[in-house]
This record gives structure tokens, sequence and C-alpha cells, in this order.
């Protein structure tokens, strides 16, 4: 394997276009030969991986199915069948599994998405908020004129602006976009820390397979895909999930607990993460943020957890080293490298900065979308398993400290060593400061394969 | 040397399951049944017999080659096949099922070929022993811990968690004073039953998350 068709990829898969505006249009099919029109017309302004060669686009295009949206394309029972059982389910029923209860539970999320309606996520990302409306106006248009679709609802989303400068912040006021994984065959600028470790402490990209159907995973396994293989084939899934953040709660919590923390309030709030708010690994700088380590992709995400087994430096609970630990494991990495994935998304809502006044109700939050070729092997796994339990760390119950669903009685340890800046600290009583307003599982085709869905060309024989 | 290792005892029993065509349901489906119905938090059988760490009683129907080019192969048998992580040894230990889960077990084995019930004791030894293979690798997380100490050690580690939470920056004497207290408490405290110190999830894993 040396090169992708990058053409023939949706370009959401292969980049994180780094555009300062969204919006998600969630559609309805009503009648399969005008939906499939409809992709058809969509087709032509569907944003591919091809490379921009800098000239970047001011807008993009990209396209992705529920199971529910592909039985309304009438794709035939063989191929619908032929899906993993977790996307044939939806993430509604995957609840359980999820650790989706209490207030993530489903009977409160938002009625969109309780309802089992939504057939596909149309996602427009753009320079400019003008430039969005024109597109997605032109666009509904389309829509309503081939009568292909009905709009249920759609979702904005934009990078929060500071000092008149778009930034990667998210609303509890953390750098983030850090962590995503590099993969064979994926042009783009990969940086140490991406990959996965070898043995001799360098980083290579991971197997494409864990990234796209149709090509060897880590096992050297094809991903397990529909049929036919050319359906499969350059596509992957999608796990949208609208994340709401209670930063009323989260600021209060960070000052009463601080009060208690000789550290400061500033590094109590790095080790919930294992980053300084600026981005700064902990591991790398455990006394204060350091921009030059921050900025430095040659350093940002190099760095591996072997000489800091205690969690003086980074807390073992911390939300990185959880959901990606390196060297943790041992076994070379094995009982990590299949449970990655890329994360797409922006934050949703009026950013407040520190200081301004808050509340839990102001409808703010990120939209996060993970992209993998199994959605349970990957983003279940790391959720059930390394944010809503703490067994594979030695954490016993615990949960991710942001992320879990904690519902009051939360606890994360902050390992801490003799010296008076850095003492541990057990933080009790934790409450959710995030919580799950829906999402769903949606396949993203290939160009090829959004093709023969809209010529009626799938066939499994 | 087979089934030991340090203090914890790997056993495997295999007993043949009673092939009677008259038997609606058959046997095997009986022993699926009350196995599917006993509880695995404080009221398991096994929670309540002493010295399991884990155990796992399966019904194994026939062998399956799965592979190319398929080759059929069939045991001669139905097998219920029991197996347990245990303390110590095997005769104190099936003498410690045989006095508390007696009725269970005659419930469960009373399915299977040539079974003398719990009541006739040295038979129902002899029974097993009979049935049991060798185990030559089995899980042994447990660092040769008996399971009362093991149960002792996760009481502690809780209780201790949960005072340090609760005295953080206290002044030294009143936490000298407030730990002398509570580890004469936690000494005094009775050992925490089998089983029930496991979270309440209602998560099922397996080998997709299901």
């Amino acid at each position: 394997m040396s090169k992708l068709n990058a053409t023939d990829i949706q370009g959401f898969v292969l980049r994180g276009y780094n555009l300062p505006v969204a919006r998600y249009l969630f559609l309805h099919f009503e009648s399969a030969p005008r939906a499939r029109s409809l992709i058809a017309r969509l087709l032509a302004h569907v944003t591919t991986g091809q490379r921009w060669d800098g000239s970047k686009p001011k807008i993009t295009v990209n396209i992705a199915f529920t199971h529910r949206g592909l039985v309304h394309l009438e794709l035939p029972d063989a191929t619908l069948l032929s899906f993993p059982v977790e996307f044939q389910q939806g993430m509604k029923h995957r609840s359980e599994i999820l650790g989706d209860c209490g207030v993530n539970a489903p009977e409160r999320w938002e009625a969109i998405w309780r309802e089992d309606r939504v057939h596909a996520w149309l996602g427009i990302n753009a320079l400019t908020p003008d430039a969005l409306d024109a597109r997605c106006s032109a666009m509904v248009s389309d829509i309503e004129e081939t009568g292909g679709a009905i709009v249920l609802g759609s979702q904005d989303a934009a990078a929060v602006v500071i000092d008149g400068k778009p930034t990667t912040k998210e609303h509890f006021g953390y750098t983030d976009g850090f962590g995503n994984p590099d993969y064979l065959g994926v042009e783009r600028s990969s940086q140490p820390g991406q990959g996965k470790l070898m043995p001799n402490g360098s980083w290579a990209p991971l197997a494409t397979g864990e990234l796209l159907l149709g090509y060897a995973d880590e096992a050297g396994e094809i991903p397990v895909g529909p049929v036919p293989h050319l359906l499969a084939s350059n596509g992957t899934f999608m796990v949208y999930r609208k994340l709401h953040q209670n930063v009323a709660t989260f600021r209060g919590f960070l000052e009463r607990q601080a009060a208690a923390y000789a550290g400061g309030k500033e590094k109590l709030a790095a080790k919930f993460i294992g980053r300084w708010r600026d981005g700064t690994p902990i591991e790398l700088a455990p006394d204060h943020p350091d921009p030059s380590i921050a900025q430095d992709p040659n350093r940002n995400t190099n760095f591996t957890y072997g000489a800091d087994a205690e969690g003086t430096r980074c807390p073992i609970g911390a939300h990185i080293r959880r959901v990606h630990p390196r060297d943790a494991f041992g076994f070379n990495g094995r009982l990590i490298n299949r449970r990655r994935i890329t994360r797409r998304g922006l934050p949703y809502g009026r950013f407040a900065a520190e200081g301004d006044p808050v509340s839990d109700t102001e409808d703010r939050g990120v939209i996060f979308m993970a992209l993998n070729a199994s959605i349970s092997r990957q983003f279940e796994f790391v959720q059930q398993q390394w944010v809503q339990y703490g067994n594979d760390a030695h954490l016993g119950n615990d949960k991710d400290p942001l992320m879990g669903n904690h519902g009051g009685h939360g606890r994360f340890v902050v390992q801490g060593d003799l010296s008076r800046a850095n003492p541990p600290l057990i933080c009790s009583h934790l409450p959710d400061f995030v919580e799950l307003r829906g999402g769903d599982y949606f396949f993203l085709p290939s160009i090829t394969a959004l093709g023969m869905i809209a010529m009626g060309l799938v066939d499994p024989r | 040397m087979p089934n030991k290792n340090g203090s914890v005892y790997g056993l495997t029993i295999l007993s043949p399951i009673i092939d009677d065509d008259k038997a609606t349901p058959s046997h095997d489906l009986q022993i699926r049944d009350y196995l599917a119905r006993l509880s695995t938090r404080e009221d398991s059988p096994f929670a309540v017999a002493p010295g399991t760490h884990l155990a796992r009683l399966v019904v194994l129907d026939d062998v399956i080659y799965v592979g190319m080019p398929a080759c059929e192969e069939h045991l001669k048998s139905k097998y219920l096949i029991f197996e347990s992580n245990c303390d110590g040894d095997l005769d104190g230990y099936l003498h410690g099922l045989a006095d508390t889960i007696a009725d269970h077990l005659d419930a469960i084995w009373k399915h299977c070929v040539g079974y003398p019930g719990a009541a006739n004791r040295q038979a129902f030894v002899d029974y097993m022993k009979a049935c049991q293979l060798n185990t030559t690798f089995y899980f042994a997380a447990v660092n040769d811990k008996s399971v009362e100490e093991t149960l002792r050690a996760l009481q502690t580690k809780t209780a201790v968690a949960d005072f340090i939470a609760t005295h953080q920056g206290a002044d030294p004497a009143t936490l000298q004073r407030e730990f002398i207290r509570f580890a004469a408490e936690l000494k005094a405290r009775p050992i925490p039953r089998p089983g029930s110190m496991g979270p309440l999830r209602d998560i099922k894993t397996g080998g997709h998350n299901e």
C-alpha cells in the first residue's frame, strides 16, 4: 500500500478542514428515487480528499447516511444486512453499552435524535458565515426542488473566536485537536506522537484499515464492511455526538477544588486533561505552560508515560492519558493501536471568556465527530472501557474526569509527589461536566459508492 | 505441576450429560435453563460457598471446526464443563461446596451421567475427581491471596481512598487521631460478602461489547 486514491475518498475523512464555521443539515428521505436524484445532484459538490496545493476551497460539502437512511434509499437487503451490527442498530440502541444513561439517556436527547428520523448528515464547512449561508440556502433550494429530502433540522458550529481570530479552544478553555492519528497512505504533515509507537521509540502511521474500509487494519484484516466491496472500500463510519458542556459547573468545581490544592487552579485544570489550557502537555512541562512546546509540532504530541508510571506529572486518569495511553499497556502497543479514532468537530454556542458570567443552561458544547473503520472495536470500546470505566488504567471504577457520566459520584485522583507545588489531591463527588444531547452512527461512503447509491447500482451479488 | 499455582487451585471438571431422547426438554437444555437463572452477584452459589475466586459453568454441545476445508468431528456426549479458580486443596473445596450449596449442585449435576448426589459425600468427591482434567494454564490474577484476603484488601483500598478523600488538608494532629480511630473501626468491620464489591453495571461486555 503506497498511496490512496484521494479523489475517491471524501475530504472530511482525510483531513480536518480547519475552516472556522460549519453547518450540519439533517435530512429525511421520503421517496427513494427522488432521494437518489438529490444525491446525484449533490455528488458534483462533494469535497474529495484531493490535495489543495495552495488553493484551499472556501467551502466544503460532505455527506453520510444512517442505516435507516440506506434502508430508505432502498439498497438491497443483502447489502443492508451486511453492515456491522452496531451501525444497523444506531447509537440510541447502543446507549447501555456506551454508558449513555442518567442525564445522557436517549429520553433526554433533543427531539431530532429521539425520533429515529435522521437519514443523512450533510456537513458544510466554510471560511465565512456569509459563504456558509449562501451555500446552505442554495443547497436547501436544491433539496426542495428535487423533493429529495426534508430538512429536519440543522446544527451550527464554529471555531471559538478570540481577539478576532478563530482558535482551536473549546468552552472549558482548553486548546483542543492535538491527538489525531496518522495512517499509512494519508498525505498530511505528520508529527511524532500521532501514529503508533514502535519498539525503537519512533512513531509510525497506523494501518490504513483502522480508518478506511477496504484496507488491511492493524491485525492484517480487512475491516468488516458491507457488500459489495466497492460500496465499502474508501468509506468509513462516523460517530456524531452533540455534547453539551456545563461550563458554570466546571468553573465552580475547579474553583472549589483549587482552593484546597497548593499547585494552583491552572495546574489542577491541566491535571484534569493532561494538557495546560494552551495545549502544552503536562507530561513534558509539569510546572507551567510552555508555548514553545505547545506550538511545536515536533514536541506537542511527542511524549510517552513510561517515565511517569506513578502519574505524578500527568495523572493516570487524565483525559488524554486515558483515551490515548501511548506506551502504557506494553505488548508493543497491540492493546492500543486498534482502539484509535480520528476526531473531527467544532464547538457550538457562544464562547464565554474566563470571568464572564456563565450558566449551564446556555446552549454551548462541542459537536464530536469520530471516524473509524469499526465503531464497536474503536469508538465504543474507548467510550465504554477508557472513558466510562477505569480498570485498564488500574483505576477501579473511576471514569474520565471530564467526559465521564458521574452523576455526582465521580472521583478523580491527582497523583502527586513530596514537593509543595505538586501535592496529591482526590477530587470527589464529580458532577456531569458534559451531557449528551443526541447523535447517531453514520456511514461515509466513497465518491464511487455515492455514485452507486445515486444511480441505484448497489448490487451485492 | 498442573492445577496448582501458589495457593490457588485451577479446577476443570467435565461431566457427560445424560443423553435421553425421551427427556423433554433434554437434560442439556434443563441445565442451560438453570444456569441462565443463577445470580452473578452475592447470591451466586459460588459466592455462597467458600473459596471461589471465579467460576464458570458451560454446556458443551459438540465441537465445531471453523476453517477450510471443514472436517467433521463429534464428541461422544454433551458435557457440562465446570471451571473454578479456588483456594486451597481440592478435597476441602469440594467438601465446602457440598456443605453449602448441595441443592444447586444436585439441581445441575443430576442431569449428568453417574452423578451420586451431594448427600453421599465420599461418592460425590470421588465422582468430581473422576471427572477432573488436569488444568495446565489458567487465569490467576489474585496475587496468591485467598478469597478472604482479596476481599479484605478491596475493602481496605476503598475505605482508605474514602478516608483520604474526606481528610485532605486536615492538620497532622487531627489526621493522626482520625486515622487511628478509622484503622480500629476498619479492622472491626466484617469481611464483605463475595460478589458484593463489583460496580452495579448493566453493561454486558463481550466480543462485540454486547
